[in-house]
């Protein structure tokens, strides 16, 4: 063979030999659920905001959300005073806005002061007002920024993975952003189509440009059926939180691209009417607020069941606020409660209750029942509350099921106090319990089962009160998490939420996309966004 | 009469919104993120509208000058948001019926020419599997073969034009005049349009403007289901949603369009006799 | 098409859903509330005939007791809704003038508002724990009720068509009373139009049940409705994984294709 031919030769074998490297650019393609209200990343509250917020967004500290360490972005090195009420950050130099405006401490002083205005109502913002007065900004140099708040907060640092800086200069206002991707087109009810950002500040170990992908399509689809329809016609490559069923579907389908993230942070959970402003019966009123009670029910329900059927076993049981998959705040010391029907009716009988001919009565000879309410729309909740129906039948509670749209159910739970037990999801977005805070506090507007109380209705509520807010001054992260430890005791004791499953993140990742590590946290598949790739799209799922 | 009629529609949906439960209630009152004052603000954007009478008469004002007001979910300015929506819907519900009614006039007519059993049976099932589909179902089916919107619509519209229309035509097609005309040998294209349409034709255009309307029913959960960009998804949305304002012009909106339609109907029938 | 043949077998069919219906406590295996919750989503089997749903429920005893629920009052419930379509639309078309144009704008109106908020405000007017079958039977009123707009146009216009036909003239030139005119010329042309009406409004009933049911109205669980049967339809690759879900729609669609042959047939007996 003439050498010329045979270097060809050789030069085809390598190619084919060396894995083809996963080139970078492409269109990655996938689903929102909802509408996005905003693109001003301080307004944002939904979670279809968030995501677009995630993938546009630069801020100055990034919460891994793989270790849940934190990591510098934006700015390159942080300090918190000894009082923990200023922070001190050193910039990044020489980065640039996605329109070319450079970015200086100027912008961070802009965004602070844009956040903790208090006629925004930011949520973001409202994380951080910890005491009366507003945050002080300096800019002693343009790639200093000290910001000083009134009062000592904890876990600061950690608030600001969701402050979005945004510039104090550039004509096109919240539109030009330090993230990975910029939004470059909407068209309401159907996409938000961004494109890769050419100031991006972040390189790979081989100083490329990241991101690695060009553009990012979102689609608006609200119906999960559809969604997974074009996700097996190779017309998207990611969903995020799958649904059970679908998942478990998918799994014996095509194993190669369903992905479990593992437990997640969010609960269901059922509670109790215990308002005093309730337009209950008497006797209700007072069942709901016997611990025992509470606490038979807990006993009464089966999670093991509710995993397994409702959730095709892609669930944890769930006995408490916080998820074990939230490594550092998790109390672990806490005795998880049996399923026990015989042992709940023990603790009924204790509290004055009675076994009639299957049918449970209170002192007074009351048939013990009640209804619960859920949010329609959602098949897991309604099948939950079918399911304890059952469960609690098996000691003599007859449970009604009444499924309503979310506002009439929001203005039961919050003006009207009209119900008497209800099962929902309260999303918990943050690691940090003083995320938590407007749950657990008395006065709070989000104590779900007693809102707003001028002062705590019971024992345990002042103590939880006591607590919460010692947590929150404490100097030390351990001291605060002994502190929190002591809530999550009681709330097992008490059982003012009888929480239920943490459900599994499950995720869909067509093989063609590169670089994928799901995880627990928002926002699950797309956390690294600026290092995935694009591969080849194969179609998908032989059978359509 | 219709500008009456379609304000009377709009103040009367307005104020059924406001007095459903849930109005001005907020899902980010769940948030525990917001603060006191956030979640009082919040409450507090919705109370603006709520006054009913004082509302109608901004609404009103503003109208005059062509300002519709804005929507409290999407706080976007409406006519800008029907501008971008209504000609989607437009579109698949007039493509809809076109294809509901050339496909249910050709069956039905089909029918009354060969009076075959198998011919009639085989009509009969497929309606009435058709009609039995809930319009969820058939929107997830539209996707799932990659149809277009309209088709869906189609789908859900055809089987109750069909059975209007076909007793319509079988009914006149058994009027003894027409028998006669029959059996003395007018040709069968004679019959149809000298007299069998014509003796039909004020309920055919009365269908006409009722096709319309179940044609705009059927584009709400089709449009949702399938996130088509159009109004019938903005109406679910404002639906669940409680914004008072996109709910009320909606409401015109739509009255506007089956009154016109009836009327339209009503003169092309009195032209056509 | 109409033989007699064929008219006795959709009535036989009819009738034995009907009393499977009626019996469903005798008929059917199992409670339909009781979850097998080893075998969720199960195949059909000698145990099961027809599977079982998500909750391990026996889908063959919820579709009797459904059959029950749905078949005894959607049809109650169209048989409303057409009167209510007929008796309104045979008087704006037989009296004309300002009771015809306010009953038209009356109908416009309620084909064009949003119902939705009327229902909404009910739930919240009725207590959350009233009685299943209190609450069914309210909801087919309800549908009744509200459902007769749509044909009420196309009642009305062959009213109006007919009244200037030439035999009604003469009936009237020949001295016939207005209710004799009325039940013995108007009625059986009307006919049609109405059973028309009532036809499309069984499945529309059965399936608007299942929404309602999504408002905290109607069939709640554990209750078992043709509706929310069908709403199981939705999840398109559960269906095509598991296609003997389709029974529902089936026999739906039997019960609308039976009515459909028997009525007209009694159209020619009339």
């Amino acid at each position: 063979m003439p050498s010329p031919l045979k270097n060809l030769a050789l030069t085809i074998l390598l190619a084919l030999a060396v894995p083809v490297r996963a080139q970078t650019g492409g269109e990655l393609h996938f689903c929102l659920h909802g509408e996005p209200k905003t693109f001003n990343p301080i307004l944002v509250d939904d979670e279809a905001s968030e995501n677009v917020r995630y993938l546009t967004g630069g801020v100055l500290i990034r919460l891994n959300r793989q270790t849940q360490a934190l990591e510098p972005a934006l700015s390159t090195s942080w300090k918190i005073s000894r009082d923990r009420r200023t922070i001190t950050f050193h910039l990044r130099k020489g980065i640039h806005f996605s329109d070319g405006t450079p970015f200086s401490s100027e912008d961070v002083a802009h965004t602070m002061r844009l956040l903790m205005d208090p006629e925004t109502h930011s949520p973001t913002g409202d994380a951080f007002r910890s005491g009366e007065g507003t945050a002080q900004v300096q800019t002693p140099a343009s790639d200093v920024a000290v910001i000083t708040f009134p009062a000592p907060i904890a876990g600061l640092e950690r608030l600001f993975d969701q402050v979005a800086v945004l510039s104090a200069h550039s004509p096109k206002k919240e539109m030009a952003v330090l993230g990975p991707f910029y939004v470059a087109d909407y068209k309401a009810g159907s996409y938000v189509l961004l494109q890769k950002n050419p100031n991006y500040w972040r390189h790979d170990a081989q100083g490329h440009a990241l991101p690695y992908i060009d553009s990012v399509r979102l689609d608006i689809q609200r119906n999960r059926d559809i969604e997974l329809l074009r996700f097996r016609r190779g017309e998207l490559q990611l969903i995020n939180r799958l649904d059970a069923e679908q998942f478990e579907r998918l799994q014996r389908e095509n194993p190669a691209v369903t992905r479990n993230a593992g437990t997640g942070l969010d609960a269901e959970e059922l509670w109790f009417n215990q308002s005093p402003a309730a337009p209950l019966p008497a006797s209700k009123k007072s069942w709901f607020g016997m611990t025992e009670f509470r606490k038979a029910i807990s006993m009464a329900i089966n999670r093991e069941d509710l995993c397994r059927v409702v959730y095709a076993g892609y669930a944890k049981p769930a006995y408490g606020p916080v998820s074990p998959s939230n490594h550092f705040w998790f109390n672990a010391h806490l005795e998880d409660p049996k399923y026990d029907p015989q042992g709940a009716l023990r603790l009924l009988a204790q509290a004055g209750f009675r076994l009639d001919n299957d049918t449970l009565k209170d002192r007074a000879g009351n048939r013990v029942e009640f209804t619960v309410v859920t949010n329609s729309g959602n098949a897991a909740r309604e099948k939950i509350a079918t399911m304890i129906q059952q469960d609690l039948s098996q000691v003599g509670i007859k449970v009604n099921v009444v499924t309503l749209d979310f506002p009439s159910l929001i203005e039961r739970m919050t003006r009207t106090f009209d119900y008497e037990a209800c099962i929902l999801g309260l999303v918990n977005t943050d690691l940090d319990p003083n995320g938590q805070m407007n749950v657990w506090l008395s006065s709070g507007e989000n104590h779900q089962w007693n809102p707003s109380q001028k002062s705590p209705a019971t024992a345990w509520e002042a103590e939880i009160d006591k607590v919460m807010r010692e947590q929150a001054t404490a100097p030390t992260e351990k001291e605060r998490k002994a502190k929190f430890d002591r809530v999550q005791q009681i709330a097992a004791e008490q059982q003012p939420f009888i929480y239920l499953i943490n459900k599994d993140v499950l995720l869909a990742v067509s093989p063609s996309v590169g670089g994928v590590a799901p995880v627990v946290l928002e926002p699950w598949g797309l956390w690294n966004v600026d290092t995935l790739r694009l591969g080849p799209a194969p179609e998908l799922g032989a059978q359509e | 009469m219709l500008a009456a009629v379609c304000i009377l529609g709009g103040l009367l949906s307005a104020s059924l919104v406001r007095f459903s439960p849930g109005y001005g209630a907020d899902e980010r009152e769940l948030d525990p993120r917001f603060s006191q004052a956030s979640v009082e603000a919040i409450r507090n954007s919705h109370r603006l509208n709520a006054g009913l009478l004082s509302y109608y008469g901004r609404y009103l004002a503003g109208a005059v000058h062509g300002d519709f007001g804005s929507s409290e979910w999407l706080q976007r300015p409406i006519s800008s948001l029907i501008k971008e929506r209504f000609p989607v819907t437009a579109k698949s519900v007039l493509l809809g019926v076109l294809l509901a009614w050339f496909v249910a006039l050709a069956v039905s007519l089909a029918g009354v020419f060969f009076r075959g059993f198998y011919f009639d049976i085989s009509t009969t099932l497929a309606s009435g599997v058709l009609i039995a589909l809930p319009a969820a179902v058939v929107a997830i089916f539209s996707v799932y073969l990659r149809a277009p919107v309209f088709v869906a619509i189609a789908v859900v519209t055809f089987p109750k034009l069909f059975r209007y229309l076909r007793n319509l035509l079988n009914h006149a097609y058994s009027q003894p005049y027409i028998l006669a005309a029959r059996a003395r040998g007018i040709s069968r294209a004679k019959i149809l349009f000298h007299h069998v349409l014509p003796l039909a034709s004020p309920a055919l255009f009365a269908l006409l403007g009722v096709s319309l309307a179940v044609a705009f029913g059927a584009a709400i959960p089709i449009e949702a289901l399938c996130d088509s960009p159009g109004v019938g998804q903005l109406a679910w949305q404002a639906a669940l949603n409680r914004d008072l304002p996109l709910i009320m012009n909606l409401t015109l909106l739509v009255t506007l369009i089956t009154v016109a339609a009836n009327m339209l109907a009503n003169i092309a029938h009195e032209g056509a006799l | 098409m109409n033989t007699p043949k064929l008219r006795v077998i959709c009535a036989s069919v009819l009738c034995a859903i009907f009393v499977v219906g009626l019996f469903a406590g005798t008929v059917s295996p199992y409670p339909y509330a009781k979850q097998f919750r080893e075998r969720p989503n199960a195949a059909p089997s000698s145990t099961h005939l027809l599977g079982t749903d998500s909750l391990g429920r026996d889908l063959f005893a919820r579709l009797i007791y459904g059959t029950r629920v749905s078949l005894l009052l959607a049809p109650a419930a169209a048989l409303l809704a057409t009167l209510l379509a007929g008796i309104f639309g045979g008087l704006a078309g037989l009296v004309g003038g300002w009771c015809e144009k306010f009953i038209l704008a009356a109908t416009d109106l309620s084909m064009a508002i949003p119902l939705l908020f009327v229902l909404l405000a009910l739930r919240a007017l009725l207590p959350l724990d009233i009685s299943p079958v209190l609450s069914v039977i309210a909801t087919f009123a309800l549908l009744g009720l509200l459902g007769w707009p749509s044909s009420l146009r196309v009642v009305w216009a062959a009213t109006k068509n007919l009244r200037n036909c030439d035999f009604l003239l003469l009936a009237r030139a020949t001295g016939c009373g207005r209710w004799r005119m009325i039940v013995r010329h108007l009625l059986p042309n009307l006919r049609p139009v109405l059973f028309a009406q009532f036809w499309i409004s069984i499945p529309v009933f059965v399936l608007t049940e299942a929404t309602l049911s999504m408002l905290g109205l109607g069939v709640i669980e554990p209750l078992p409705s043709w509706g929310n049967l069908l709403r199981g339809l939705e999840d398109i690759s559960a269906v095509t994984a598991n296609p003997w879900r389709l029974t529902p729609l089936f026999l739906l669609a039997l019960v609308v294709i039976c009515f459909q042959l028997i009525l007209p047939a009694q159209e020619e007996t009339a």
